[in-house]
């Protein structure tokens, strides 16, 4: 009788224990982090000549897992399936250069920015166009569901003429760049510089800084995932804080300082 | 578990940009059908004129059409034929390659409608007075369109199904490409699609029951 119930009282414990447990403390049981990474987006996500991941956002999720002590997995997911990835469970956080919106933050939950992209304008060489509002009335594209895309399509809607085609693939964009399909792209500045430096894409010219407010990009989860986000969020801080960041962006981005992450004059 | 609350609210809001876009995807859906008739058609023509190269050319369309991916030849429509220098917008990328793709499935149709009607139509046409041409534009293919009707309102489905495959190509005004392009603003992936499913099943349904009535009024003896 005893026994039957500090046996019951024990797997009551275990439950309770059980039951608790977030995301956090998941990942650590599990020794797993799982990140999402878009690896058609140089030089954040890529892959190498062996076909390996490699980039920005996947040293960043490396160091992540470093500092959780588990082990990093890096799940490719294209822009569009960050969302469904993460819902279904394939994936425990992004490290996906995710515009923190306030339409988006409604559904996932953001971490503090961790980098911040300025954007270029790309043109096909053979259009004439002198700075960004030469893409009024012309056929622009990006790549569907980033900051880009969604400023762009504003700007297409705002001006009234011209046409926006979203692509799904950001080599896709620069595909029909090239082709001439599209006249003009809005990217960012590392995946212009980038692509033109590869000469994968002939036919293609920076023209001008897209006058946008700085996309500033954030690690995400689940909404509800408070314990995670925190953790994220003081884990950026050290990130910056530790050097790291700017080591990142000379090993991956180029020379120069890494942009600010600070918006001055108000708090997070 | 799923760690997701549902906001049917913030799906239900965009619903009237969807209708929209389901619009958008009936009007390539029955243009691409129009067009994949008439050329289907003319296929058969071509297999039965007797003569080589229009056979081969027949040949070969239906085994590509038949035998490679539908996203492969929408691709192929945009991207493909942009090397060389043609540049297509995404609806008419789309509209061909479904085109394409609703020719080579339906001529196959009717070469098996016209299996079940005896040669000797044909001949009983030619034994009045007409050409060969006349004999199967008035006696055989108006048979074989009737033998063919249900199968061609499968392909009629499968093309509402196929301009899906167009967000591949920057088709954004679809069903599928507005609903891909909420998502991206919004991120509520699963209600927007849900109801992106919805719409989907209900035009197809709807084109079935049509059809359906179609048959009903136009073959009866």
């Amino acid at each position: 009788m005893k026994t039957t119930i500090i046996a019951a009282a024990l797997a009551a414990t275990a439950l309770a224990g059980t039951a608790q447990a977030d995301k956090l403390d998941d990942i650590i049981a599990s020794g797993t982090l799982r990140c999402a990474v878009v690896l058609d987006f140089p030089p954040m996500g890529m892959r190498d000549d062996q076909n390996n991941p490699i980039g920005f956002d996947v040293d960043y999720c490396n160091d992540l897992a470093k500092a959780l002590g588990v082990t990093a997995e890096i799940v490719e997911t294209p822009f569009p399936e960050r969302i469904p990835a993460l819902m279904a469970g394939r994936v425990d956080v992004g490290v996906a250069s995710t515009s923190d919106t306030l339409e988006r933050a409604k559904t996932i939950g953001v971490t503090i920015p961790y980098y911040a992209f300025e954007n270029a304008v790309v043109a096909n060489d053979k259009v004439e166009m002198a700075n960004w509002e030469g893409m009024k009335g012309k056929t622009v594209g990006a790549t569907a569901g980033t900051y880009e895309a969604i400023w762009l399509e504003g700007k297409i809607k705002e001006w009234g003429e011209g046409n926006f085609r979203p692509y799904q693939t950001q080599a896709d964009v620069f595909l029909a760049l090239s082709q001439g399909q599209l006249d003009a792209t809005v990217s960012t500045v590392e995946v212009a510089n980038a692509n033109v430096a590869s000469g994968k894409f002939p036919g293609i010219k920076i023209v001008d800084k897209a006058p946008m407010v700085p996309d500033y990009v954030s690690l995400f989860t689940m909404r509800q995932e408070y314990g995670l986000i925190n953790y994220m969020n003081l884990f950026i801080n050290q990130q910056v804080r530790t050097g790291r960041y700017a080591e990142l962006y000379k090993k991956w981005v180029g020379e120069g300082e890494p942009a600010d992450l600070t918006i001055k004059g108000v708090y997070r | 578990m799923f760690g997701y609350t549902f906001q049917w609210k913030q799906a239900l809001a965009r619903l009237p940009q969807m209708l929209d876009g389901a619009l958008v995807t009936l009007q390539i859906a029955l243009l691409s059908m129009a067009l994949g008739i008439l050329l289907a058609i003319l296929l058969t023509v071509f297999r039965r004129s007797g003569s080589r190269i229009l056979n081969a050319i027949a040949t070969a369309w239906v085994e590509i059409a038949r035998n490679t991916p539908a996203l492969f030849q929408i691709y192929m429509a945009h991207f493909g034929v942009a090397s060389f220098g043609i540049h297509l917008s995404p609806f008419t990328s789309l509209l061909i390659g479904i085109t394409f793709n609703n020719a080579g499935y339906l001529a196959e149709n009717f070469r098996g409608a016209l299996k079940a009607i005896p040669d000797t139509q044909a001949r009983a046409g030619r034994s009045l007075g007409m050409t060969p041409l006349q004999s199967f534009r008035y006696v055989v293919m108006p048979q074989m369109l009737r033998i063919a009707f249900l199968p061609m309102t499968n392909q009629m489905v499968w093309a509402i199904l196929m301009t899906s495959l167009g967000v591949t190509v920057g088709m954004n005004t679809d069903l599928y490409g507005v609903t891909q392009d909420l998502n991206a603003l919004t991120f509520r992936t699963f209600e927007l699609f849900a109801l992106a499913a919805v719409i989907f099943y209900l035009m197809t349904k709807t084109v079935q029951f049509g059809a359906r009535l179609i048959a009903a009024r136009m073959f009866r003896y």
